[in-house]
């Protein structure tokens, strides 16, 4: 329906761009290309980053391995908050890449100024922009906590959908595709929602009055992030641990 | 109505679901493992030795705490020993030279009284000498002016 | 497409949006203000407060933003169009 506004007074600010995607062909599937790119830059930092974070390890660190040191030990007490002090190393790669990835996805996305770079199709943004993207992780988040449930206990994970009485059974049942709709939708919402009052408001007035929401926006995709780590975190656990965890919407 | 739209539609759209989906999911996955190997691990075992290494040092800190402690105890004790013995000899020393001063007192006092007393003896001794040789010269005077009041008289 | 169903569409997702606000409005009102009240009762948990009630705003938040996105399937990704 309107898959674009244009924008009269403005037209060097491109327009309001929502569900273009610039196509590439693969073995006659279809994909979208500025998600793969921004995706690639987005792991690339990280990588290079680490790299030089790791390059010399040293016991007093500094720059930048004091930097990655801070924010291991963040991922560190998240996952250990969340799974427990015994559990909880396997996990740390799993969600602390999540928590990695979605927060320089959400923060290129704010930070970097890729309207200058022109695409064919579409525009380059974060790649959370994208509800494949989000899905996939939701997804990835699922498979991750039945494998915790099934390593823990076996077959006998099969028995937290019949408690506390077996008439909760589609409820549990319903709860594992509420999870990841709910985390995607979520990580999706918000972030598209950012970009898009971000672009009505550069729409309507194109100097300084974006400024607060840009800031907000930053402060809610940083805590979105979070949001996605720490409910994985918590829904690995409670595969793990059974019943007795607390819910999320 | 077409109810379809999520799965497939041709033109795009916000809810456009494609290979990207389990691309991104395998991407993500082999971007964990490589993340697992550069960032998590390396970094990861420099966060557990420093730990251990603090724990370590912050251990034998604490003994060598605890044996600094108990040396300045041991000296504070020793030091207590040496005043107390200090005092000691102070008060022995001072009750020596009081008795040392209390018994030449006691001497020079003997001394001098039995100076005194001779000299008391010597002095009655001239006094009853020289009262008596008074006495002679009272009988012998009393004698002459007797002898002169007579021969006045006569 | 029909103008019909572009108006409905358009008012749908105003509304849409509009209602998923109140109930989020309502409830993270209350959270922030238990937050305030836990702070002046006291205020050396502040740091934890503050953080328990981020993570608790942004989940209500999410129930604003999920009628965002059925607002944004009517405008941008209709089904009836």
């Amino acid at each position: 329906m309107l898959n674009s506004i244009p924008v009269l007074l403005s037209p060097i600010l491109a327009e309001l761009e929502v569900g273009k995607h610039l196509y590439w062909e693969l073995g006659g599937m279809k994909l979208h290309g500025q998600v793969f790119i921004t995706t690639w830059l987005v792991m690339g930092a990280l990588i290079v980053v680490s790299l030089f974070a790791t390059r010399k390890v040293e016991r007093i660190p500094s720059g930048i391995q004091n930097l990655m040191e801070y924010a291991l030990e963040f991922i560190r007490d998240l996952a250990k908050n969340q799974i427990g002090e015994k559990e909880y190393r396997p996990w740390v790669p799993y969600i602390g890449t999540l928590f990695l990835f979605i927060f320089v996805s959400n923060w290129g996305g704010a930070l970097v100024p890729w309207k200058l770079i022109h695409l064919p199709a579409g525009e380059l943004a974060a790649p959370t922009n994208d509800i494949n993207t989000t899905v996939a992780l939701a997804l990835l988040t699922s498979l991750a906590y039945f494998y915790a449930g099934f390593r823990k206990r076996g077959i006998g994970y099969f028995a937290k959908y019949i408690e506390p009485t077996p008439v909760m059974l589609p409820i549990n049942i319903l709860e594992d595709f509420t999870k990841p709709l709910s985390l995607s939708f979520r990580l999706f919402g918000n972030i598209l929602a950012d970009e898009l009052v971000v672009a009505v408001l550069v729409l309507l007035v194109p100097l300084f009055v974006p400024l607060p929401v840009m800031l907000l926006g930053l402060f809610t995709s940083a805590i979105q992030a979070l949001v996605f780590a720490t409910l994985s975190a918590a829904y690995i656990a409670e595969a793990m641990e059974g019943h007795g965890a607390e819910e999320h919407g | 109505m077409n109810w379809t739209f999520l799965l497939a539609e041709e033109a795009g759209g916000l809810f456009d679901f494609d290979a990207t989906l389990p691309l991104m999911a395998i991407q993500f996955v082999v971007f964990a493992a490589v993340l697992n190997a550069v960032f998590y691990k390396p970094l990861g075992k420099a966060l557990d030795e420093r730990n251990d290494y603090v724990l370590s040092a912050g251990s034998t800190a604490k003994e060598r705490l605890a044996q600094a402690e108990s040396l300045a105890a041991q000296y504070e004790q020793d030091l207590a020993e040496t005043r107390r013995q200090a005092q000691q000899i102070v008060v022995a020393a001072q009750e020596e030279a009081q008795k040392l001063s209390a018994q030449q007192m006691a001497e020079a006092q003997q001394m001098a009284q039995a100076q005194r007393e001779q000299t008391q003896k010597e002095l009655d001794a001239e006094k009853q000498s020289a009262l008596s040789a008074l006495e002679k010269q009272v009988s012998s005077l009393s004698q002459a002016l007797l002898d002169k009041l007579l021969s006045v008289a006569a | 497409m029909d103008p019909m169903i572009a108006s409905a569409s358009v008012i749908a997702a105003a509304l849409a949006v509009g209602l998923a606000a109140i109930g989020p409005g309502i409830g993270q009102g209350n959270a922030s203000g238990q937050a305030v009240a836990g702070i002046a009762r006291q205020p050396e948990a502040e740091g934890k407060i503050r953080g328990t009630l981020l993570l608790t705003l942004a989940f209500m938040e999410s129930l604003t933003i999920y009628g965002l996105v059925v607002s944004l399937v009517l405008l941008f990704a209709n089904p009836f169009s």
